[in-house]
């Protein structure tokens, strides 16, 4: 079965605790422990030991999506002595103003594609770019932004057959106009389907769909059946 | 600046090169073409978004650009509909009537506003318009983007999506084991004879006003812009082993990227689109060398203002007397009978010539 979970933030913005309470009765093994905001990054890494992630076979943490050349130093530095966890480091690469800093965390520091408005790691292209520059890097797919970039499903393909060895986990929402993560619609559910081929079996799924508590369940539903291929059911 | 902006080589160089042929005008046109093309992505920097694309297409999208011609342009919208798009229109308006000689076609197919929802969803019916069916299909054959490309290439892959994933033929494969897209390519086919009848359509609404040199640019270019269609059209039989063909097409697995093969293929200047398959196929340089030093005269004709003023202004009536317009009908001939050649005389294109080009 491939392991399926969500983000904390998409569930409860900066309230982790709340959010894995919310997964309680859910079937996930998968968590994206999110640190979005700046501010969240340090009460999150002081709590690691305190949580309870022991149901999940596979954690990662989503390091900050903006902050200034000025503060990746102490950020960098928080993530980095949590390597020892083993878990990757999700990051914008928009974000990263000293490459040389984050080559540091090896193959746990993981690239994101990003949405539209961003100034790279939009395509293939640019991303390659950034594997050029950050080797031993890994790669998150978003699915949820690849289809925004490109509604006809080529960028999404581009990503997973260039960077197919890199794939370390895959983020999955419908990314609206206002690059707002939406639960999944009924078009975005047949553009996935039609690259779900791509992704292994075994790459965890992380959902970022902001949705209540009574929707968790639907969307992971939705969610399998967009990454349902058209031989077989949900892997 | 997008890469097909390069001078460096591109087939139809290649194929002359390789022939041992040099044919000038057209070198000629490719760098006027490619000089005017920066230097309206300089003035129109800015105009842009991730969500628009401006486009110039006709001779200027073709790089066959002459310092008479009209800048046809259009700014494409994929994504949000904003008011304040208009001021954004007005700017590139504006900025492209000082960089033109003169203004585009008076039919409003150019020079405004096109949605993707309309190039995407409406092909075919009612709805889709003769200007609508001559945008779509022009953004396919011969389009350019000015400064960012992201909307521009994203409808074009949009509507080969529509295209491609809808004729089931396609995949499947004919039961004469041809892989060819019936659906686009009839469009082509569409394309050709409506700019044929809107010919005579136009010859009555401006009471033969500039007969001549439509009449030319009818035989030629026009006529280009179908065997590039055509063409692109037979890529994918081309393209494979029969057996990769086969097994390629027939998993759904491989579509996007056969989408993305086929984005390739149209993503060539019409003319470079026939070098590419000529330089293949070292048998046809024949016929490769009259196809292009027809449309080199072509462009001759068009990058001589002398002549291109001439045949603007000589009437119907006046045609068989005239010895500039019988000389480039003769050109016109010379392309046609290569063109007859290329599709007719081989053993690759004409079988499926007969089968899809005709019937």
């Amino acid at each position: 079965m491939q392991p399926l979970g969500y983000s904390t933030g998409a569930l409860a913005l900066s309230d982790y605790r709340k959010a894995l309470e919310m997964l309680g009765d859910q079937p996930v093994t998968a968590i994206e422990l999110s640190a979005i905001r700046k501010g969240e990054l340090i009460p999150l890494l002081r709590s690691l030991d305190d949580l309870d992630l022991s149901r999940f076979g596979y954690v990662s943490i989503h390091a900050p999506s903006e902050f200034s050349p000025e503060e990746e130093g102490w950020i960098f530095q928080e993530l980095y002595e949590n390597r020892h966890r083993g878990w990757p480091i999700i990051v914008h690469p928009d974000t990263l103003h000293d490459l040389s800093l984050w080559k540091r965390l090896g193959d746990l520091l993981c690239v994101e594609n990003m949405d539209k408005r961003k100034p790279t790691g939009r395509t293939a292209r640019e991303l390659g770019l950034l594997f050029d520059a950050l080797p031993g890097a890994r790669f998150c797919f978003d699915l949820g932004h690849a289809r925004q970039v490109d509604t006809s499903m080529v960028e999404a393909y581009r990503m997973l057959r260039d960077f197919a060895p890199r794939l370390q986990q895959v983020h999955v929402s419908e990314v609206n106009t206002q690059n707002k993560h939406d639960p999944l619609s009924f078009v975005s559910i047949l553009d996935f389907q039609e690259v779900a081929q791509m992704i292994p079996p075994a790459v965890p799924v992380i959902i970022e769909s902001i949705v209540s508590r009574e929707q968790i369940g639907p969307e992971i539903e939705r969610v399998q059946k967009a990454l349902t291929t058209p031989h077989g059911g949900w892997r | 600046m997008v890469a097909r902006m390069g001078n460096h080589s591109y087939p139809t160089l290649q194929l002359s090169q390789r022939i041992g042929r040099q044919w000038s005008n057209i070198e000629a046109t490719r760098a006027l073409s490619n000089q005017k093309l920066t230097e309206l992505e300089e003035a129109l920097l800015n105009l842009d978004s991730e969500d628009t694309s401006i486009v110039v297409l006709g001779s200027l999208g073709r790089r066959e650009f002459t310092s008479d011609s009209d800048i046809d342009w259009n700014l494409l919208v994929d994504g949000i509909a904003d008011p304040n798009h208009h001021a954004s229109f007005l700017d590139i308006q504006k900025t492209v009537r000082r960089l033109a000689v003169k203004p585009p076609g008076r039919e409003g197919t150019f020079g405004t506003f096109v949605s993707s929802h309309d190039l995407i969803h409406r092909i075919g019916g009612d709805e889709d318009t003769n200007a609508n069916l001559t945008r779509r299909l022009l953004l396919l054959l011969e389009s350019t983007p000015v400064g960012r490309p992201t909307a521009h290439e994203r409808v074009i892959k949009n509507i080969l999506k529509r295209y491609l994933f809808e004729d089931r033929s396609f995949w499947r494969g004919s039961g004469q084991g041809h892989h060819i897209p019936h659906f686009l390519l009839n469009d082509f086919a569409r394309l050709w004879r409506t700019l044929a009848v809107d010919f005579a359509y136009k010859l009555r609404a401006r009471s033969g006003e500039g007969w001549a040199i439509r009449n030319i640019k009818l035989r030629m270019y026009r006529k280009l812009l179908y065997v590039a269609g055509l063409l692109g059209c037979f890529f994918i039989q081309f393209g494979f082993e029969p057996d990769d063909r086969r097994a390629v097409l027939g998993d759904e697995f491989f579509r996007p990227q056969i989408l993305e093969i086929v984005h390739g293929v149209f993503s060539k200047t019409p003319l470079d689109m026939v070098a590419n398959f000529l330089l293949s196929r070292q048998r046809l340089d024949g016929t490769a060398s009259r196809l292009f030093e027809a449309y080199d005269q072509f462009l001759g004709i068009l990058l001589n203002s002398d002549l291109r003023n001439h045949l603007e202004k000589l009437s119907e009536g006046d045609g068989n007397d005239d010895s500039v317009y019988q000389e480039a009908r003769k050109m016109s001939h010379r392309f046609r009978d290569a063109l007859l050649d290329l599709f007719f005389d081989t053993k690759e294109l004409a079988p499926l010539t007969r089968l899809y080009g005709i019937f």
